[in-house]
C-alpha cells in the first residue's frame, strides 16, 4: 500500500473517510461535503446511532452528490483527547474497515481540530502510520487466497491543507513501521524457516541501512564462557548464535551505547521439561523480544537516529534429544556464576543472563533495556494489555513509563526486592533457575538482576503481548510487534541528540 | 502469654545486649564484657554473630545467661527495625529455658516501645485449647521481659499506644487459625463480643432481608447462614462520616459446586482473613480509644457444594441492582464483598472504603508472598497506603484497574460475570475491576488482595509460621492518619 500526502480537496474516485467529533460535531471535509451535498452527512446521522464518539463508524455507499463510491464517517470522540495515538487509531480503523471492501483508493480527510493537543500535519502523518501499521499481512504461505479475500487498497492520500509539512513528519515514522514489520514478518514465520541462523541472516541484511553486524558461533561463546546460552541450544541440531548489532549514529564513536538485548528462543518445546502439545505452536514466536531488538535497529537506523545503539540477541532453540540439558544439569554462566537447571522450560533467563552480561561487559552501555517473552505469570498478572517493566533505576523507570504512554505500548511497573530472591536460592549452585509459581514473573527478573552489575537496567517481560489474539486498532490480530514503537520513543524522547 | 514490662536498672538474671557490625559494642555490652569477658571471645572466635539486626547469640557465662543481640548499624535504627529485633530476639528465646530476660539495648523510651511491640507481635501461638495436651519441649519458657530504658514510665505510655495494636493482631491470628467447624458466620459474630466490650457496637443483617443476592447465593449451600456484619467504632466527640474497612469472612470455602482440588483444601478455613484483619483494626481502633469514625462490614458466609447450592451459570440480582452471572462458583469472594460494599457505600455514605480480601490465587502468581496487591481509585489514598505499608512491614504493590479487561467480563445474559473466560488470564485485576462497579465513583476505594499474605509459609520476624494478622497494623495505622489529617 502506497502513502501519499495531497492537498485538502474532495477525491473522484475510491473511498474516503472523515472524522466526526462527538455530538455529530463536523470536522471542515465534513462541512464541505455537506454544503456540496444538501446536508448528507447530516441528514445520514439522523437516522442512526452515530453520534462521533470514538470507534463509532457509518458507511455510506454511494454517496449521492458525491464522486467517491463510498463515504465512511468515523467518530474522533472529543476534539482534546485526539492525540496523535487517536489519530493513529483513526488511520487504523479507516483501513480495517475499507481494506477488502474493493476500493483501490482510500482518502482519508485529516483536518485542523481546535483544542486537539496537536495540529493537523502531525495528526495527518500519525493516522498515515496508523494505517500503514494495520496495513500488515503475513500471507506469503497461503497460496489459493480468493481475490475478494486479499486487501483491495492500494494506494492511501491522507489529504490536508500543508501535505509537505505531514509528509516530513511522515517519514520517520515509515521507518518505523518498517521496523515493525520486520519484527512481525519474524515472529510470524514458522520455526522451520526461521532457526538461530537464518534469524541471524536475517539481521546481517540490516548492514545494508549501516548496521555494523557481528554473528558469534558456539565456538566463540564457548571461548567466552556462555556455559547457559550455549545449554539451552545444545538439545538442538540448530547451532546457537549471538547476533550484535552496531547502530553508531552519534557522529562520535566513543560515546557510550544504549543497549537493546533480545530473548531469541526460535523454538521453545521446553526442552526435556517439554510443554503440553496445545498451543506448542505458538512457541515460534519465542524468539519475540530478538525479533523487537531486530526491528527496533531496522526502524533506528531507516531513520537515522543520531545515538549509539547496540543491539543483542540471544538466538537458540529448545529441543528435547539425546543431547539436551537436563534438569538438575548445573550450568556456568559468562560471570563466573553457576546456575542449577531445575526446569528446562525456564531456559529464556539463562540465554539472557549470558547475553546481558556480555553486553555490559563489552560495550559499558549508558542503559541497558532487555525484552523477553519470560514468563506465563506475567499474563496472570498483567493480561496482554501491560507488559511487565522490571527495572533497578527509577529514572529509567519513569522514561520507560512515559515512553509507553506516548507510544500507546503500556507498562506497568513490577517489583524487584530482595526477599524475592531466596526463592532462586540452590542447594548446591549459586542460584536455580525457576523461583516457583508464587511471584513467578518477579523471581526471574531477580534471577536476571544477578547478571547485571552497576548498569542502569530495565527488563521487560513481553509474554502476554507479543501476540494478539484478537484485531487492535493499529496491529491486526498476530504478532504485534510490541516494544518497537516503545523503545524507539524511549532513545528519541531521553537518548537522541538534537 | 509474654509479660512486658520497662524499668530503668536491670536485675541480676540473664540479660541480652546489643552489638552492631564490626564489633561495636553498645555501652550496655561493653559494661558485659567488662564483666564478663566472654564478648571479645564470641566475636574473635568468629561464631557467625556480626551484629546485623537478625542476629541472636545467647552465651552462658559464669553469671548466667547473656544474649548477644545484633542491633545493625547506628544509621538507619527505626522503630520497623527494632520491632523485628525484638521479635527475633523472642523466637530465638522462646523455647531455650530462660524464663525472664532483661533487655539492657541502650534504648530511648520510644525505641524500648517498638521493641516490645515486636516481641508482642512476634509471641502469638494458636490457642492451646486445639490440643488435649501440650508437650513440654515446646511450652515457652520465656515468660517476662523487662526493658531497660531512661524513662520507663514514658515507654509504658508509648506501648500502651502500641499493644492494643497487637492485641487486634493476635485477635485476626485466633480467628484465621480457627477451624472451620468452629468458626462459622454466626459464631464468628459471637466473637465479636470482646469488640462490644471495647465500646463497638455490632449491626447483624440478613441477606435475605436487604437484597444481598450475591451474598445469599454464596451462602446459600451451607446449613449456616450467611451475614453481614457491621461493627462501628465513633471515637470522635461527634459522629461524622466514617472510613468504612470491608472483609472477605467466607469461614470455609470448599470452591461450591466448582469444587476445588482436595489437596490443601484444609487452608480454607483462612479465607476469611480480610474479615478477621477488619475485626482486628476495629479492637485496636477501639481499645486504645482512637479518635476516629470507622465502620468494619464483615461479609460472613461459608461457601460448599450441596443440594441447595448455586450452581454454575445461574444468574443473580446484587444489592447494587446489577445482575451477574456466576460462571465460577469458587470466584466467590467477589460475589459477596461485591453486595458489601453497595451496601456499606449506600447505607453508611463512608468518606473512603478499603476491602481486604484473600481473593485469587493470581495475584500470588504475580507479587508471590512478599507484597499484597493494591487496586485503587484514588492516587492519594494509594500512595498513602503504599507508604504506610512499607512504615508497617506490610508492603503493597499496585496492580491496574483498567477498562481494557472489560470485554473479558461481559456475560450474554446478564449485566456481568464474575470471572474472566481464561483461566490463564490476569484473575486478581479481573476481580478488581469486578469490586469497581459496586463502589459510586465518588468513594475513593481500595482493595486490597492480601491472598498470598494472610499465612506465612516460614518463620519471619513478627509472625511465625501460619496466619500472619496482615492488613490490620496497616489498616489500623491508616485510619488514624487519615483523622489526623481531617483535624
Amino acid at each position: 500500500m502506497k502513502i501519499s500526502f495531497a492537498k485538502a480537496a474532495l477525491p473522484t474516485e475510491g473511498a474516503l473517510v472523515v472524522g466526526i467529533l462527538e455530538n455529530r460535531e463536523l470536522t471542515a471535509t465534513a462541512r464541505l461535503i455537506d454544503e456540496q451535498t444538501g446536508g448528507l452527512i447530516a441528514r445520514a446521522m439522523a437516522g442512526s446511532r452515530f453520534e462521533g464518539k470514538k470507534d463509532q463508524s457509518l458507511l455510506l455507499q454511494a454517496p449521492a452528490g458525491l464522486p467517491a463510491q463510498r463515504l465512511l464517517l468515523l467518530g474522533l470522540g472529543k476534539s482534546q483527547s485526539f492525540d496523535v495515538l487517536a489519530a493513529q487509531a483513526f488511520g487504523g480503523n479507516a483501513l480495517a474497515h475499507l481494506q477488502a471492501a474493493g476500493d483501490h483508493i482510500v482518502t482519508l480527510a485529516v483536518d485542523g481540530i481546535e483544542g486537539a493537543p496537536t495540529g493537523a500535519a502531525d495528526l495527518a502523518a500519525h493516522a498515515a502510520f496508523g494505517a500503514k501499521l494495520r496495513s500488515y499481512r503475513f500471507d506469503k504461505y497461503r497460496t489459493k487466497e480468493k481475490k475478494e479475500d486479499k486487501p483491495s487498497v492500494k494506494k492511501l492520500v491522507v489529504t490536508l491543507a500543508e501535505p509537505a509539512a505531514a509528509k516530513r513528519l511522515f517519514a520517520p515514522l515509515e521507518g518505523i513501521s518498517e521496523g515493525v514489520f520486520l519484527t512481525r514478518d519474524l515472529a510470524s514465520e514458522p520455526a522451520n524457516v526461521i532457526y538461530p541462523e537464518s534469524l541471524a541472516t536475517q539481521a546481517k541484511a540490516l548492514s545494508d541501512l549501516g548496521v555494523e553486524i557481528e554473528v558469534l558461533g558456539e565456538k566463540q561463546m564457548r571461548k567466552l564462557g556462555m556455559g547457559a546460552l550455549l545449554g539451552v541450544g545444545q538439545g538442538s541440531e540448530r547451532e546457537s548464535q549471538l547476533v550484535v548489532m552496531r547502530w553508531m549514529g552519534a557522529g562520535d564513536d566513543s560515546q557510550a551505547p544504549v543497549a537493546f538485548i533480545g530473548k531469541g528462543v526460535t523454538f521453545d518445546s521446553g526442552g526435556i521439561s517439554i510443554k503440553p502439545a496445545g498451543g506448542m505452536e505458538d512457541m515460534k514466536w519465542d524468539m519475540g523480544g530478538s525479533a523487537v531488538v531486530i526491528g527496533l535497529m531496522k526502524a533506528l537506523a531507516l531513520r537515522k537516529a543520531k545515538v549509539n545503539v547496540v543491539g543483542v540477541v540471544g538466538l537458540v532453540e529448545n529441543m528435547p534429544s539425546g543431547t539436551a540439558q537436563r534438569p538438575g544439569d548445573v550450568v556456568t554462566t559468562m560471570s563466573g556464576q553457576t546456575v542449577e537447571v531445575i526446569n528446562t522450560d525456564a531456559e529464556g533467563r539463562l540465554v539472557l543472563a549470558d547475553a546481558l552480561w556480555y553486553t555490559q561487559d563489552r560495550f559499558k552501555p549508558r542503559i541497558m533495556v532487555d525484552l523477553a517473552t519470560l514468563t506465563g505469570a506475567i499474563i496472570i498478572s498483567l493480561g496482554d494489555h501491560y507488559a511487565g517493566l522490571f527495572a533497578n533505576d527509577d529514572d529509567l523507570a519513569a522514561k520507560l513509563l512515559a515512553a509507553g504512554k506516548s507510544s500507546g505500548e503500556p507498562l506497568w511497573r513490577m517489583p524487584l526486592d530482595d526477599p524475592y530472591d531466596k526463592q532462586i536460592k540452590s542447594e548446591i549452585a549459586d542460584m536455580k533457575n525457576t523461583g516457583g509459581r508464587e511471584g513467578g514473573s518477579i523471581t526471574a527478573a531477580m534471577f536476571l538482576k544477578r547478571f547485571v552489575k552497576d548498569t542502569k537496567w530495565a527488563h521487560l517481560d513481553i509474554a502476554g503481548v507479543t501476540w494478539a489474539k484478537k484485531d487492535g486498532p493499529v496491529t491486526p490480530k498476530g504478532a504485534t510487534a510490541f516494544g518497537v514503537r516503545l523503545l524507539d520513543r524511549l532513545v528519541a524522547e531521553n537518548y537522541e541528540q538534537k | 502469654m509474654l509479660t512486658i514490662g520497662f524499668s530503668a536498672t536491670a536485675g541480676t538474671g540473664a540479660r541480652a545486649v546489643g552489638i552492631r557490625p564490626d564489633e561495636e559494642l553498645l555501652p550496655s555490652a561493653r559494661a558485659a564484657d567488662a564483666e564478663t569477658g566472654v564478648i571479645g571471645c564470641v566475636l574473635a572466635g568468629k561464631h557467625h554473630f556480626g551484629g546485623d539486626d537478625d542476629d541472636v547469640l545467647p552465651v552462658c557465662t559464669p553469671s548466667g545467661w547473656l544474649v548477644l543481640v545484633g542491633m545493625g548499624p547506628e544509621a538507619g535504627q527505626d522503630g520497623r527495625r527494632l520491632r523485628r529485633i525484638g521479635g527475633n530476639l523472642f523466637a530465638e528465646l522462646a523455647e531455650s529455658g530462660i524464663e525472664h530476660l532483661d533487655v539492657v539495648l541502650d534504648l530511648s523510651p520510644a525505641e524500648a516501645a517498638e521493641l516490645a511491640y515486636g516481641m508482642r507481635l512476634r509471641a502469638w501461638r494458636p490457642p492451646a485449647r486445639y490440643k488435649s495436651k501440650v508437650d513440654p519441649d515446646e511450652a515457652w519458657s520465656f515468660v517476662s521481659a523487662s526493658i531497660v530504658t531512661s524513662d520507663p514510665a514514658a515507654a509504658s505510655a508509648h506501648f500502651a499506644r502500641l499493644a492494643p495494636c497487637a492485641d487486634g493482631v493476635a485477635l485476626a491470628r485466633d480467628l484465621v487459625v480457627a477451624p472451620a467447624n468452629e468458626l462459622t458466620p454466626s459464631h464468628f459474630i459471637e466473637r465479636l463480643e470482646l469488640l462490644r466490650e471495647q465500646g463497638v457496637t455490632c449491626d447483624v443483617f440478613d441477606p435475605l432481608e436487604h437484597d444481598l443476592g450475591l451474598l445469599q447465593a454464596v451462602g446459600q449451600g451451607s446449613i449456616h447462614r450467611p451475614r453481614l456484619a457491621v461493627l462501628r467504632w465513633s471515637g470522635r466527640r461527634r459522629r461524622t462520616s466514617p472510613i468504612a474497612l470491608v472483609g472477605k469472612g467466607v469461614t470455609f470455602d470448599s470452591g461450591g459446586l466448582g469444587i476445588k482440588p482436595s489437596e490443601d483444601m484444609e487452608e480454607m478455613k483462612g479465607d476469611m482473613a480480610g474479615a478477621a484483619a477488619v475485626v482486628g483494626a476495629l479492637y485496636a481502633l477501639a481499645a486504645r480509644r482512637a479518635p476516629v469514625e470507622v465502620i468494619g462490614v464483615l461479609a460472613l458466609t461459608e461457601n460448599m457444594p450441596s443440594g441447595s447450592s448455586c450452581r454454575p451459570g445461574d444468574v443473580v440480582s446484587s444489592h447494587a441492582g446489577l445482575s451477574v452471572e456466576i460462571v465460577d462458583t469458587d470466584a466467590e469472594g467477589r460475589l459477596i464483598l461485591a453486595d458489601a460494599l453497595s451496601f456499606t457505600a449506600s447505607r453508611y455514605r463512608p468518606r473512603q472504603i478499603i476491602d481486604l480480601a484473600t481473593l485469587t490465587g493470581a495475584v500470588e502468581v504475580a507479587l508471590g508472598r512478599h507484597r499484597a496487591g493494591l487496586f485503587c481509585t484514588d492516587d492519594v489514598l494509594a500512595e498513602r497506603l503504599m507508604a504506610i505499608g512499607e512504615a508497617e512491614d506490610e508492603p503493597l504493590w499496585r496492580l491496574p484497574l483498567t477498562e481494557a479487561y472489560d470485554e473479558d467480563l461481559k456475560s450474554p445474559v446478564a449485566d456481568l460475570r464474575n470471572c474472566g473466560p481464561d483461566d490463564d488470564g490476569p484473575d486478581a485485576l479481573h476481580a478488581a475491576r469486578f469490586l469497581q462497579h459496586f463502589v459510586p465513583r465518588a468513594i475513593p476505594w481500595a482493595h486490597l488482595d492480601i491472598a498470598g499474605l494472610s499465612e506465612a509459609e516460614e518463620d519471619g520476624p513478627l509472625a511465625a509460621e501460619g496466619p500472619t494478622g496482615f492488613g490490620v497494623r496497616l489498616l489500623d495505622h491508616l485510619v488514624a492518619d487519615l483523622f489526623a489529617r481531617i483535624e
